[in-house]
């Protein structure tokens, strides 16, 4: 009795090994990146609002600028489009939008200047030491943080106190002193400690 | 468009509710998270850098909401 070709073909071949699945490619161009990119946005209408003295309108625009925050992360799980391009340019977007409202609120009278200069300051140090991390690294990727994260979360709120006048002294000057804790904490980390392995191709941005 | 949305009242109760609320949630949230890495491995930078970040979310949390108290003229 002689077997089936197929069979034949079968044992030719040798044990099926199961082949590995293709690296998933992220666009650049994916819907997280998207909504991320749309806060840019809410500056044009939030500097109207500031300059004709609608504080009202003010706050609106910051809050949908920060809720646009909350949801491009929403969007990149959803989609399944994580990169390390999306969270350094979530990063970027977070330092121009707020940074740009600070200025403003302070540049109009609704913020206090002292404060608002500590608070750039500390961010382009930040943002220097982030660069440097990013060079020890060789690719382009995102310092995590998870203090940096809530004090981020702080700023958005920072502009929203300035345009409604919420106790806009207080919450300024506790600002400083914590931001500078974290950008101590964290600066042992980005320059100095060894730096963790890049993730699997998969999890790579496609240029 | 009018220069107002709300009464100025409503407004600063608006933003009362959103910061209080989200102050008060977010000291909530980071209490429960430290509470959870307790018993990690401290010597791990990762978890030093979460704890780290837990107790400064918790401090954002009540810088918020005592913001929020000052506000009102209750502290």
């Amino acid at each position: 009795m002689t077997p089936p070709d197929s069979a034949v073909a079968v044992v030719a071949a040798g044990p099926r090994v199961p082949a590995a699945p293709a690296p998933r490619v992220v666009s650049l161009v994916n819907p997280a990146n998207a909504v991320t990119a749309s806060r840019f946005l809410c500056l044009p209408p939030f500097a109207w609002a500031v300059d004709q003295g609608h504080h009202q309108w003010a706050t609106l625009f910051i809050l949908v600028c920060g809720l646009l925050d909350k949801l491009d992360g929403l969007m990149a799980r959803i989609f399944d489009c994580r990169s390390p391009f999306g969270e350094l340019f979530d990063a970027i977007t977070d330092g121009i939008c707020y940074g740009f409202s600070l200025i403003l609120v302070a540049a109009y009278g609704w913020a206090p200047v002292a404060p608002v200069v500590l608070i750039i300051a500390l961010g382009l140090l930040n943002t220097a030491m982030r660069a440097v991390y990013a060079k020890r690294a060789g690719r382009p990727v995102n310092y995590k943080s998870y203090a940096m994260e809530r004090i981020v979360g702080y700023t958005g709120y920072l502009v929203g106190f300035a345009t409604a006048g919420f106790e806009v002294v207080f919450y300024y000057w506790l600002f400083v002193p914590l931001m500078a804790v974290i950008i101590a904490h964290d600066a042992k980390r980005m320059l100095v400690d060894p730096i963790p392995p890049a993730p699997p191709p998969a999890a790579e941005a496609a240029s | 468009m009018t220069t107002e949305l709300v009464s100025w009242t409503a407004f600063e109760w608006f933003v009362t509710a959103v910061t209080g609320g989200v102050a008060g949630a977010w000291f909530v949230y980071d209490a429960i998270n430290l509470v959870r890495v307790r018993g990690a491995d401290g010597r791990d930078p990762l978890v030093r850098d979460r704890r780290f970040g837990y107790v400064v979310g918790m401090v954002i949390g009540l810088v918020g909401v005592v913001g929020c108290l000052r506000f009102h003229d209750v502290m």
